[in-house]
């Protein structure tokens, strides 16, 4: 059984991880949802979802395997699903809406140095995912990616050491360990929570590392290692219901 | 970003009758579970709509502020706080060796993270919301209740064994994750507005509340006299509390208001 105290100190790591990844996504909110705004035209908590419950499948799915290959399966599948997210969007943006990828918030694309002032819509903060704001998506994406699989691997190794989370139910005739279930919800709590407060400190919308927001990152991921400590005490006690 | 922020604006409803709604009806609900084998998990789940109903009032006094990210992520994160807080809570009710300790452990665990959070918003972030403490609270609280009535409802216990095997480790947890999230945060986040009226968004949130039900009856088994139970009065409840919400909103609708209901043919 784990060490509890590694698991809070593992969990608050992955909280971290996951509150600072989202500070690069390019959450664009509802001015995005209208082209007016660069990014996602989404909320923080829907990019979370896609991402981290992909992290997460991908994560479990190595389960039993030495902690860096859970973690990067993690930051692949969450990289992919945001990547995707990112791709599609761009897709609709550039051919549904007709406007041109284009960031207000630089003059020049930081990564690419093509100009961005003449591109952007007049009366608008820019459209669709520019280079830097999908390779800052991607970053985001590898960090909530392996935060995720960090929690999950904490929680895992904690329970699976205990008879009665270890012992596999049968339902319908598919075998199910309880311990690799609580600690997927716990990680996908643990994403939510991150993910939220990271947002609140954005104050919804961000474009990625080149934002002038992406500064507050630091009052961002202390709030979130508060959060994550508060979050991974509580979840401490769950290892003490074995006794059922 | 938020059209909701204005905030702060009185409300048709008393938000001490939801809480009250909420924390009586739901805990009664979840508390009688053991009792009988058909209506203990009905009763259950219908203590889960009243915190569902609390839930929502709870989400609309807080948002109402305009959190600049929307009203679904504070939903999220609240059931998220109370998922990780009821599982906490019942294995302490394990722990110190009686069961029924467990619902309120939960509920009490989840609101002291829900309070957590709110500090962490208000002090570091600079959030400047006034009611974000009390209300990130009630709507953790709520969460947690919600979420340990409805996996009372399937497992038909309250104990830590019957809610593992039958409803965590089975992966419904994570479909109640988002079902309550959407019951919770959808009313508001479809009523708001400048002539958001509370009364309508409540009964918004009873018809979700009850169509969770449903769906929680069909977890529970439909062909079982405990799931069939909960699927039909959940089903007839959201029919009733949705075409109670259709008729309030066409009534409020602004031509409406303005002119009336329209004459009947035969009135011409």
């Amino acid at each position: 059984m784990m060490d509890p105290l590694l698991m809070i100190g593992a969990v608050t790591v992955a909280g971290v991880l996951i509150g600072g990844g989202v500070h690069f996504l390019p959450v664009g909110g509802a001015p995005a949802a209208i082209a007016t705004a660069t990014g996602v035209g989404t909320g923080t908590a829907m990019l979370a979802a896609g991402s981290a419950m992909t992290g997460l499948i991908t994560a479990a799915a190595m389960t039993g395997s030495p902690l860096w290959l859970i973690l990067a399966a993690g930051a692949v599948g969450s990289m992919l699903m945001i990547g995707i997210t990112m791709l599609v969007g761009n897709w609709v943006y550039v051919w549904g809406v007709g406007t041109v990828p284009a960031s207000a918030k630089v003059e020049t694309d930081p990564l690419t140095k093509y100009n961005q002032e003449k591109y952007v819509t007049p009366g608008t903060e820019g459209h669709g995912i520019p280079t830097v704001c999908y390779v800052s998506g991607i970053i985001g994406g590898l960090l909530g990616g392996v935060g995720g699989g960090l929690a999950y691997w904490a929680m895992y190794e904690s329970l699976i050491g205990i008879t009665s989370f270890a012992t596999p139910l049968k339902y319908v005739g598919v075998e199910l360990v309880p311990a690799a279930m609580i600690a997927g919800i716990f990680a996908l709590g643990l994403f939510f929570v991150n993910a939220v407060i990271a947002s609140y400190n954005i104050g919804g919308t961000i474009e990625g590392f080149h934002d002038p927001k992406f500064k507050r990152i630091p009052k961002g991921a202390l709030a979130c290692l508060i959060a994550s400590l508060a979050t991974g005490i509580v979840g401490v006690l769950i290892m003490n219901g074995g006794a059922f | 970003m938020s059209v909701a922020a204005g905030g702060g604006s009185e409300s048709a409803v008393n938000p001490k009758m939801t809480a009250g709604i909420g924390i009586v009806g739901g805990l009664i609900g979840v508390y009688l579970t053991p009792f009988h084998p058909v209506l203990g998990p009905l009763l259950a789940s219908l203590g889960a709509v009243c915190a569902i109903i609390w839930g929502a009032d709870a989400i609309a006094r807080v948002a109402s502020y305009g959190l600049g990210t929307g009203v679904p992520s504070i939903g999220y994160m609240s059931v998220a706080v109370g998922v990780v807080g009821v599982l906490a809570g019942l294995a302490c009710g394990v722990m110190l060796g009686n069961v029924f300790l467990g619902p309120i452990l939960g509920v009490i665990l989840s609101a002291i993270i829900g309070a957590v959070i709110a500090i962490l918003g208000k002090k570091i972030v600079g959030m400047k919301i006034p009611v974000l403490l009390t209300g990130t609270m009630e709507l953790t609280a709520a969460s947690a209740i919600s979420v340990i009535g409805f996996s009372a409802a399937i497992a038909g216990g309250i104990g830590m064994a019957p809610i593992v095997s039958s409803v965590v480790a089975t992966g419904f947890i994570a479909l109640l994750f988002i079902m309550n999230t959407m019951a919770i945060q959808h009313p508001f986040n479809a009523c708001l507005g400048p002539q958001e009226n509370r009364v309508r968004t409540l009964k918004l949130a009873a018809s979700t509340g009850f169509i969770s039900m449903a769906i929680v009856g069909i977890l529970g088994g439909l062909f079982t006299a405990k799931g069939a139970v909960i699927a039909i009065i959940g089903a007839i409840a959201w029919f009733i509390t949705i075409k109670m919400f259709l008729k309030a909103s066409k009534e409020e609708a602004a031509s409406v208001a303005w002119s009336g209901m329209w004459p009947k043919e035969e009135e011409l």
